[in-house]
């Protein structure tokens, strides 16, 4: 290891980010969530703490707001002083964006939270010290840093639940930060598979485990790169852009309301708080409510 | 294999293919088991099992009654996770948050893995199937009960079997939150207790309080058609959803329009949109134009205090769109005219000639004594009345926790002491094991074997397949199924002989009838295997139809309010948490209830209006009080209640059931009101009219929600869009 | 105005007096050392019980993820500007009235730093991988994350640390000698012979020893400011509303000046007391360390409006959230408390007759240093309160024992090293006095006019 080498790779680290001149060569990661079809029913929740080894940290932990779920459904009501809210709830489920300027990565004093070369932004568990600084600069507040050691905490698993962990994840230890990985390690599995036999993966063959369980299906993910994926596509027709901080939707639109957005176009892909200008991973599509009723 | 003297009518009796036409012949990775019933270790491993490779094995899941396919992976011979199976045209591969903690059902750690008597002594099994027998000589048919929850399947066949041979009729099928009454209303409107419902093709929905989306008999298949539904894939355009409830449901919260109309004005509130949808000039036939010209529109509205234009709107929507789908849920159920409201909402649906269009002729298994007994609370009142006459000297229950469940006012647990000899098939100490005299210790679902029919079948009629995903984790344990063949073999060794397993006999039954169950050509074992891989047997459909001819309903006059107790409490019956059976989960425990967020406990939800009238805000321990009891527990302030009702939810305030239930929250049950439905004799289960006070004392509400409640802070996070402004259709 | 100093002092008595303060201790020396260690042990258990269970028994939470750590670090490294500011500062602005106060000082300094590094220790997650972020040449080529603000505070304080140390060290040189030669044989003689480094007083050592020093002086000041620019770019480098503040690098020197000035006033008190050091600490110093004080907190002041009304000019909706949020919201109690501790309770540094009272002014530099530590909660705690993510607002936050401990035993440790101090080295600096009391009888002599 040598400083020629640091200095060497700096500028390539400083490259994550990826711009018209290092563009995304194989994969992009990237998800569409539609609003429309999002019934709120945690299962995508759920199924994120079975696959990735999330303790349940029970009622004192949730009450001091310790709570592990790198999937969390939001639940907003209608804020125009209606006395009920007669259309309904809005539910967002919400976690890690995977910025592809991640304002979290750039304040890591230990770099243990990286942009791969897919467009994830990465959490390395055994790199981590716990500075929690990746927290502090986070837009979406979807950190969860490991307070305590839950495989030491009688909720957690106590025998034999711990024999339902699974091996491809690992448990975290106190003192380090975690978040959702896009279920690296199915894409991992995927991309390995693939290399063995000489090609991408293709659209369909890995999913996320939120993606898997949603009953409505609300939850899409693939490759942005691969111009036939289904979030390919969907960001296309929405003609959302990843790296570009105004979207053709906002053109002309400076309402920016809760509530009715009153687009002058047929798109409903938006990418939260497009104006930090952390160019999310996740699109979502807005839910649709319908006036005639 | 088959015995001589053994006649044929009685095998398939004994198989479950009694009553229908089954051609009866002589017996890849596929499963765990392979043939025996311990999962082969990795010592001398299958070959496709690779240390590091996960293996995917179908089964059926057990959280509910909807019965979707689920496929499990498993890893160094561990279950891990469940994904949903996508065969399976139940859920087509995905799987709800309560189906997901199946795994969690599995490895809990309060689970009971011995025979054990009330002492708490353990036994071996020996020893416990003797006591069984034991205490059952002398005693005759009528003094036996067994108690279970909705069973079907070759289980069902087994139990029937064996309450045959006690000489016994008092097998009582029990279900807390069941849909019993549109059961009985549906088998009266369209002459079929479950009807296929086709919300994908429907342009708009109306639901009087069924939370399909969350709760309501198959919440996953729904939700998959909801998606559908909305995305306009077969109906042609984005489609309507308005939910009528007085408290807002998880498909409330997810409509265009939520209708709080008053509490058990559902039915009004159905003749009054046929009575405009009449004056609108829908072809109504006049015998029913004439049984709801009462129901005008100012009428209508006073009484449900929905407004006149927003019934109009209603009527002017479902009269422009058709076809449409009118469904009744529990929330239009829970009344003493629970029965008239779902049978005026059957009628709206048949006048607006939904029947045959999004209300389809079901599939059905033909196989009548594998389907279904799906009970209700019916079931547990009779039990219980039985028990209090002190009919019942030995008493099992399976599937069921009435001393839990049951209101306080049935003094069920009382009358269970009269009772001799109480045997529990439980897989954890709930409270009706912990009164038991006899603990007999279950498999978990993922250890067990079984068949399972589902009530609600959503397309291909199909037996869902239920194997071990994994060897057991305790030796004690036994699956339901081996242990009512061992105490149906007690009464009748001969007829069962054949069979040394609960294995062997489910194999050898769906072996046997494989001509009628698409496996002509193959070998015993390759159908088998067939079976096994794919999680499920195909059955083809029984024919089944629906009646389309309507007629007219009547209403009762509206319940006069009770001064001493002003509020009405609706019971929620929480998506993650029913009637309380898996209280004991964590991952359903800490996930938030989607409109509340809270966690970890129960609440008491009323609208902001009535929390300002009692002075009580978020987190003030209230007391809830009904002529038959009280709970204590915590107010969540909460819009979407009508201002005369309360809501708390079902499934917690468990006094046993391991250490994840046990002491959490406030049950419900208990302090449940003695009416029913007139027709059915369900208990009414939305007509206990409570008084709510302070208790002085505060709490922090723990759940996800911050401190900007639900609000978005003038910040665009979730969006919204008007209807007219996107075509989702078109969308990719 | 009196004399800053008397001028007829003798270099003998001088000497006596300030060895005298090296002698063995007072009971209440013992006392307070005994108090100060009692708060630093409970403070290391503290630490070993959030060790084993895990940063959560301090009450943090997803995403308020910082807390009383974080604001008491940034409150330790701005005290340490104060022996900056006295020894540097004024030694190159010829403010010789410095020279009986800046020697403890200097120790401040160094003290303040080595209590704000065991913030930045006990905060860690996993504080038995903090080297992970130093920079070291590693087999798996891992380098810390130069992009980090975190990164360059840790090499900042680092520097400035062991900066402070060298300076401190220096400036005592021709004091330990005159320790090495005043004091019996033991360890003490020992010690100072090593660390007097052969000092002999000689022209050539002097004429060394003024341009070492100076040198120390001007590099140390950039170094001061820069500490404190790099704290405060913890904040201003990352996007969060409430810290996103351009002004945040001089406001954070400005805070940092200001507290160490009230803390040097306390701390001055405190030892002109116990170590009675009435004829070297005198009121007329005193009196111009309070209006040095006042002057700093005006501009503190200034630059605490400036950042709010920035904020609310600003198009920035959610930075102003968090500054309505602090004045209204749950925090409101402490962010009025900094305002009137920070900005009006100095207001009374404006009358002589607080600048020459010493229980008024005791308890004036008390408030201020309360203010200043509040001032570096409000900079923490409300942006996590209040980010941008309504979902995820918390009101409610509230540090537990463990947090209030620490800060509570930081206080103890700092005493502790400073009372050691004292009674090891010098806490008023011989040499440096007698020369001002040379200068000031040269002066009278002339007519009294005159600086040094
Ligand atoms: N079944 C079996 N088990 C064994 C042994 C055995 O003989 N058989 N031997 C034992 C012994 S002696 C040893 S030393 C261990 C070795 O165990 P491992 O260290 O696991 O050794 P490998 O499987 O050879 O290599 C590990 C991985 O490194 C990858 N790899 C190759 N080159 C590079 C590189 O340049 N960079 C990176 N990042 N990855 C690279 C390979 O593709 C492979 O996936 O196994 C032990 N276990
Ligand atoms: S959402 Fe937060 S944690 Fe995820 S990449 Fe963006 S800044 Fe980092
Ligand atoms: S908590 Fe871990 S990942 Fe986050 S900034 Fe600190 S060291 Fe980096
Ligand atoms: S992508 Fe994977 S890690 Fe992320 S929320 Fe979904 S299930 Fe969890
Ligand atoms: S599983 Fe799907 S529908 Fe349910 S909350 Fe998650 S995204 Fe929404
Ligand atoms: S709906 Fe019922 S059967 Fe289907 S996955 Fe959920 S719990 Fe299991």
């Amino acid at each position: 290891m040598s400083v020629s080498n640091l200095l060497q790779n700096w500028s390539a680290v400083r490259h994550t980010h990826p711009v018209g001149d290092a563009p995304h060569a194989e994969y992009k990661w990237a998800m569409a969530i539609d609003l429309d079809a999002c019934t709120g029913c945690n299962a995508c929740s759920v199924a994120c703490y079975a696959e990735n080894n999330l303790p349940a940290v029970g009622k004192d932990k949730f009450e001091h707001g310790q709570q592990m779920h790198w999937m969390r459904i939001e639940r907003y009501w209608d804020e125009d002083g209606r006395d009920m809210p007669d259309q309904g709830a809005q539910f967002l489920p919400m976690m890690c964006q995977h910025c592809e300027a991640a304002p979290c990565e750039t304040v890591c004093p230990v770099g243990a939270t990286n942009h791969t070369a897919d467009g994830l932004n990465s959490q390395v568990y055994n790199r981590c010290v716990g500075s929690r600084y990746c927290s502090a600069n986070c837009p979406f507040k979807v950190r969860y840093f490991n307070w305590y050691s839950y495989p030491d905490q009688e909720i957690s698993w106590p025998s034999p639940m711990e024999q339902q962990l699974n091996p491809d994840v690992t448990v975290r230890t106190k003192g380090v930060m975690e978040k959702c990985t896009f279920c690296v390690q199915r894409l991992t599995v995927a991309k390995h598979n693939a290399r063995n036999e000489g090609r991408l993966v293709q659209d369909g063959e890995v999913q996320t485990a939120c993606q898997q369980a949603c009953p409505t299906s609300a939850i899409s993910f693939g490759n942005l790169v691969d111009p036939a994926s289904k979030v390919a596509k969907q960001w296309k027709a929405q003609q959302v852009e990843l790296a570009v901080d105004k979207q053709a939707k906002d053109e002309g639109d400076d309402s920016h309301e809760v509530g009715e957005h009153h687009s002058t176009t047929k798109l409903r892909g938006y990418r939260i708080f497009e104006e930090l200008r952390a160019y999310p991973s996740v699109m979502y599509l807005e839910r649709v409510r319908e006036s005639a009723v | 294999m088959i015995e001589n003297e053994f006649n044929r009518r009685d095998f398939l009796k004994v198989l479950g293919w009694g009553g229908a036409a089954v051609a009866v012949s002589g017996c890849g990775f596929t499963s765990v088991q392979d043939g025996v019933e311990n999962v082969v270790s990795y010592v001398e491993a299958n070959e496709y099992m690779i240390p590091g490779i996960g293996v995917y094995f179908n089964s059926t899941c057990a959280q509910c009654d909807a019965a979707c396919g689920i496929t499990g992976k498993v890893r160094e011979g561990r279950v891990l996770k469940l994904e949903g199976n996508a065969a399976s045209s139940i859920n087509r591969g995905r799987l709800c948050g309560l189906g997901q903690a199946g795994v969690q059902a599995h490895y809990n750690p309060d689970r009971v893995t011995e025979p054990r008597t009330g002492k708490g002594e353990k036994l071996d099994w020996e020893k416990a199937l003797g006591q069984v027998k034991e205490k059952l000589t002398g005693v005759s048919g009528d003094e036996i009960a067994f108690l279970t929850g909705n069973l079907s399947g070759h289980l069902k066949v087994l139990l029937g079997n064996y309450m045959d041979a006690l000489g016994s009729k008092n097998h009582f099928v029990y279900d807390a939150v069941a849909p019993a009454v549109m059961r009985a209303s549906n088998k009266k409107a369209y002459g079929n207790e479950m009807p296929a419902l086709r919300l994908d093709k429907a342009k708009v929905i109306v639901s009087f309080g069924a939370d399909f989306l969350g709760s309501w008999v198959s919440p996953v298949n729904f939700s998959q058609q909801y998606a559908q539904f909305r995305k306009g894939v077969n109906n042609g355009g984005r489609g309507v959803l308005v939910q009528i409830e007085p408290k807002m449901t998880l498909t409330g919260a997810n409509a265009d329009r939520w209708i709080p109309a008053n509490p058990g004005t559902e039915g009004v509130l159905a003749l009054g949109l046929i009575n405009a949808l009449g004056a609108a000039g829908v072809s109504i036939p006049s015998d029913i134009a004439a049984s709801v010209s009462a129901y005008g529109v100012e009428r209508v509205s006073k009484d449900t205090g929905v407004s006149a234009e927003q019934i109009q709107k209603l009527a002017a929507v479902l009269k422009e769109r058709s076809p449409s789908l009118v469904i009744a849920g529990g929330g239009a159920e829970g009344y003493a005219h629970g029965s008239q409201n779902a049978a005026a909402v059957a009628l709206l649906n048949q006048v607006l000639g939904n029947v045959g269009k999004t209300v389809e002729a079901p599939s059905v298994v033909p196989f009548p004594q594998l389907a279904p007994t799906a009970g209700g609370t019916a079931g547990l009142k009779a039990f219980n009345d039985g028990l209090a006459a002190g009919k019942f000297k030995v008493v099992f229950t399976l599937g069921a926790n009435p001393v839990y469940s049951a209101p306080a006012f049935m003094k069920l647990a009382d009358n269970l002491k009269k009772a001799a000899f109480k045997v529990a098939l439980a897989d954890a100490i709930d409270e009706t094991a912990a009164q038991a005299d006899l603990v007999l210790p279950l498999d978990s679902a993922m250890e067990s074997w079984g068949t399972v029919v589902a009530e609600y079948q959503a397309g291909d009629a199909h037996i869902g397949i239920q194997q071990p995903l994994m060897e057991r984790l305790y030796d004690n344990t036994r699956s339901a199924g081996d242990i009512l063949l061992s105490l149906v073999k007690q009464q009748k060794a001969d007829d069962y002989k054949a069979f040394e397993d609960y294995y062997a006999y489910l194999r050898g039954a769906v072996v046997q009838a494989k001509g009628s169950l698409g496996g002509a050509g193959m070998d015993d074992d390759e159908f088998w295997s067939t079976v096994l891989s794919s999680g499920m047997v195909k059955t083809g459909n029984a024919s089944s139809s629906l009646r389309t001819s309507a007629s007219a309903v009547t209403l009762p006059a509206a319940a006069v309010a009770d001064a001493a107790f002003p509020l009405r409490l609706l019971p929620y019956v929480q998506p993650s948490m029913r009637d309380g059976r898996h209280a004991n989960l964590p991952w359903l425990q800490e996930s938030p209830d989607p409109l509340t967020t809270i966690v970890w406990d129960s609440w008491v939800e009323m609208h902001p209006k009535t929390a300002a009238k009692l002075g009580i805000v978020e987190g003030d321990i209230v007391e809830v009080t009904s002529k038959s009891g009280s709970i204590k527990a915590q107010a969540y302030i909460f819009p979407g209640i009508h201002p005369d009702a309360v809501s708390v939810p079902f499934g917690n305030g468990h006094t046993e059931l391991g250490r994840y239930a046990k002491g959490v929250g406030a049950n419900v049950f208990q302090m449940l009101d003695p009416v029913f439905d007139q027709e059915t004799g369900e208990l009414a289960i939305n007509e206990t009219h409570v008084k709510v006070s302070k208790t002085g004392k505060r709490v922090i509400v723990v759940k996800e929600e911050g401190a900007a409640g639900g609000s978005q802070a003038g910040k665009k996070i979730a969006g919204r869009l008007a209807s007219n402004n996107v075509d989702l259709s078109k969308e990719v | 105005m009196g004399k800053d100093i008397r001028e007829d002092i003798s270099w003998a008595k001088i000497n006596t007096d300030v060895l005298k303060s090296l002698e063995s201790p007072r009971p209440l020396y013992w006392v307070i050392v005994g108090v100060a260690l009692l708060m630093f042990l409970g403070g290391v258990s503290l630490e070993a019980y959030q060790y084993r269970q895990g940063m959560g028994v301090a009450n943090l939470n997803n995403p308020h993820v910082w807390g009383l750590f974080i604001a008491t670090f940034i409150f330790w490294i701005g005290m340490s500007h104060s022996g900056t500011l006295l020894s540097a500062i004024l030694h190159l602005m010829h403010a010789d009235w410095r020279k009986p106060i800046y020697r403890f000082a200097e120790a401040m300094t160094t003290f303040s730093l080595m209590t704000a590094g065991l913030f930045v220790m006990v905060h860690l997650g996993r504080l038995w991988q903090f080297y992970y972020s130093l920079p070291y040449p590693n087999e798996r080529g891992l380098w810390p994350n130069f992009q980090s603000p975190l990164l360059w505070d840790a090499m900042a304080i680092f520097t400035y640390l062991s900066s402070s140390v060298i300076f401190l060290f220096i400036g005592m040189i021709p004091d330990l000698a005159i320790c090495r030669d005043h004091l019996h044989p033991g360890w003490r003689k020992k010690l100072y012979t090593v660390l007097a480094l052969g000092w002999e007083g000689t022209d050539r050592q002097w004429r060394n020893f003024r341009v070492t020093y100076l040198t120390v002086a001007c590099y140390l000041i950039p170094l001061a400011v820069s500490v404190h620019s790099i704290v405060a770019s913890d904040f201003a480098m990352s996007q969060q509303p409430g810290w996103h503040v351009t002004s945040f690098p001089p406001y954070f020197v400005a805070g940092a000046l200001y507290s160490g000035c009230a803390a040097i006033i306390t701390l001055f008190i405190i030892l002109r007391y116990v170590f009675k050091f009435e004829e070297y600490m005198t009121l007329p110093i005193l009196k111009k360390t309070a209006r040095l004080t006042f002057a700093i907190a005006m501009v503190w002041t200034y630059l605490n409006a400036i950042e709010f009304a920035s904020v609310w000019y600003s198009h920035d909706q959610a930075s102003k959230d968090v500054l309505i949020q602090k004045a209204t919201g749950p925090y409101a109690f402490a962010w009025w408390g900094m305002i009137i501790c920070g900005s009006v309770v100095p207001l009374a540094l404006a009358f002589k007759k607080v600048q020459t009272n010493i229980p008024m002014l005791f308890s004036v530099s008390l408030l201020l240093n309360l203010g200043m530590w509040l001032e570096r909660w409000m900079i923490v705690a409300p942006t996590f309160s209040h980010g941008y993510y309504p979902w995820t607002w918390d009101h409610d936050q509230w540090p537990s024992f463990v947090q209030w401990g620490m800060v509570f035993a930081s206080f103890g440790w700092f005493t502790l090293l400073f009372m050691i101090f004292c009674k090891v080295f010098p806490s008023v600096s011989m040499y440096e006095v007698k020369e001002m009391v040379y200068h000031r009888s040269l002066a009278s002599k002339m007519g009294g006019k005159g600086g040094h």
